[in-house]
């Protein structure tokens, strides 16, 4: 068989032979990346409306014991995961059940990969979600509770959707950190698109024009993954216009204020 | 003035903030049907007095009693919140809703209506203070009495006993004042039980059956609107309303 002379006639013949192989990566990249900024998310949210609860001087003893003990706990977590590499997380987690015989030869990897993203996506998330709670003015939640709501009624309907929205393009930074950095998780033999990359360099040896093709991929992942969240965001604002429904004299009656008018009453 | 059972008592009401007693010994009752208005200079605590007494702020001491239960103890706190509801200086609109989604969301969740039930509430109290054609609008959408009004609707749909205002026109420009104290003197006539903390000092002479002048943390006096604003007995509530009348 006749090998490539040059740069371009490599990536030829390494797309045309292990094609499947960076789409594969490229699948289980986006898989723990989207999966892992997800359940990262969904951590975060619940750390930061535990780390918010109120006590008051009627609270138990004992309960008050509790919320400390758990937000010393929560400390720990996010300082933990903050201030380690994920690239040891990984080693440390995966090596850590093994031997715990938590996990085993037959455990799917990608379920270990996801749960490493995860939790490690969780711990920033957590404090992401806390800067985007502190945003919201605090009389939005004062309303909340003077009409009734508990602390849990409130977060979830009043104050993180408001948050969330605020922190919108810091979640999606994570995500693409995430599509990036997933490929530290190739020391544990993910089949990730990095790991997918190296067996298709390693044949031949040719990991200049393997690497360049892996790079335009992850170029592409994570430029289509910030116009996706842009348009995500612009959808969250919801319309700028609304129809005024009916007047005192006929109910049937409907203007629509387009964006950027504002009705004084 | 007959004197009905008393709905809200409040009683011996301490608040510290850390070493800054801002609130010392505050007694007072307030009756079924009782429009109260407070007043008295800013920084005497009549924001305190309400966010202690609807629980945005702990008491130091003392005890809220609502119809003869102590709030704080006797009381489920989201029934407590669903019968003395508060209206804000800032409107405190939810951001992320529309009007009519503002009015529903404390009857579906604290109160458990279904939608169709909430949005009937909701509509008929939006439609009572002329906010019915907004429904769909958002607060960012709405000029200040307007989410002032909407503000009020909400507080409506939660079949309140009581109605706390804190100072429900100071955030609004001049020419929105009056279609807020419009629709409060109509509630006042229906014979909703109001406190109002306010420096709208005609609105107080005119709609209030009492009128409670609050200076450094105390009830300085405590009165019917003809006594307070014609013959005060104290000095220093002379000198509030002369500074405040002037303008
Ligand atoms: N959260 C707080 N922390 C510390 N001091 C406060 C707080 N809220 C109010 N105060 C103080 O309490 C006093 C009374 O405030 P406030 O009740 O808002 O008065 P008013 O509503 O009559 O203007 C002021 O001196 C104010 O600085
Ligand atoms: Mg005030």
């Amino acid at each position: 068989m006749q090998l490539p002379t040059e740069f371009f006639g490599w990536v030829v013949f390494i797309l045309q032979k292990y094609g499947s192989l960076f789409l594969q990566g490229t699948g289980m990249t986006l898989l723990i990346s989207l999966t892992g900024t997800v359940i990262g998310f969904l951590i975060g949210l619940l750390v930061a409306i535990l780390r918010t609860v109120p006590t008051t001087r009627r609270t138990p003893l004992a309960a008050r014991g509790l919320k400390q003990a758990l937000n010393v706990l929560l400390s720990v977590y996010i300082e933990v995961f903050r201030g380690t590499p994920m690239i040891v997380q990984a080693m440390v987690i995966y090596y850590g059940a093994m031997m715990a015989k938590l996990i085993d030869r037959h455990t799917p990897i990608p379920v270990v990969a996801i749960f490493i993203v995860s939790i490690n996506t969780g711990a920033y998330m957590a404090e992401i979600i806390r800067g985007g709670i502190i945003s919201v003015d605090k009389g939005q939640k004062e309303a909340a509770h003077a009409i009734g709501m508990t602390h849990w009624q409130s977060m979830i309907n009043v104050v993180l959707p408001q948050a969330v929205r605020n922190i919108m393009p810091s979640i999606g930074n994570e995500f693409v950190v995430n599509i990036k950095d997933s490929s530290v998780l190739n020391v544990i033999a993910v089949s990730e698109l990095f790991f997918m990359s190296k067996s298709a360099a390693g044949t031949y040896a040719r990991y200049f024009e393997a690497f360049a093709i892996t790079a335009v991929i992850y170029l592409i992942l994570t430029f289509t993954v910030t116009r996706i969240l842009r348009l995500i965001e612009r959808k969250m604002d919801g319309s700028k216009s609304y129809t005024i429904l009916g007047s005192q004299t006929d109910s049937q009656s409907a203007i629509t204020i387009p964006a950027d008018s504002k009705e004084e009453g | 003035m007959p004197n009905p059972s008393p709905v809200l008592e409040v009683s011996h009401l301490r608040k510290r903030f850390g070493n800054h007693e801002v609130l010392s010994d505050i007694t007072f009752t307030v009756g079924e049907g009782d429009v109260t208005c407070i007043i008295g200079a800013s920084g005497s605590g009549k924001s305190t007095l309400l966010r202690c007494i609807n629980f945005l702020e702990e008491p130091t001491d003392g005890a809220i009693l609502f119809h003869g239960r102590d709030a704080e103890r006797e009381w489920n706190r989201a029934q407590y919140h669903a019968k003395v509801g508060m209206v804000f200086q800032s409107f405190n609109l939810f951001n992320n809703m529309t009007a009519l989604e503002n009015c529903n969301s404390g009857q579906m969740r604290v109160l458990r209506r279904d939608r169709k039930t909430a949005t009937e509430r909701s509509l008929l109290y939006l439609n009572k203070v002329g906010m019915g054609p907004y429904r769909n609008a958002r607060p960012a959408q709405l000029s200040g009495g307007q989410k002032q009004r909407v503000a009020i609707a909400r507080a409506l749909a939660m079949d309140p006993e009581v109605l706390l205002f804190d100072e429900p026109t100071s955030a609004l420009d001049p020419e929105m004042v009056g279609e807020v104290l419009e629709v409060m003197r109509s509630l006042a006539q229906g014979g909703l039980t109001m406190l109002i903390v306010t420096h709208e000092m005609s609105f107080a002479r005119d709609v209030c059956h009492r009128v409670i002048f609050m200076d450094q943390g105390l009830i300085a006096e405590d009165g019917v609107p003809e006594e307070i604003f014609t013959s005060p007995r104290q000095a220093r509530t002379r000198e509030f309303l002369s500074r405040v009348l002037q303008r």
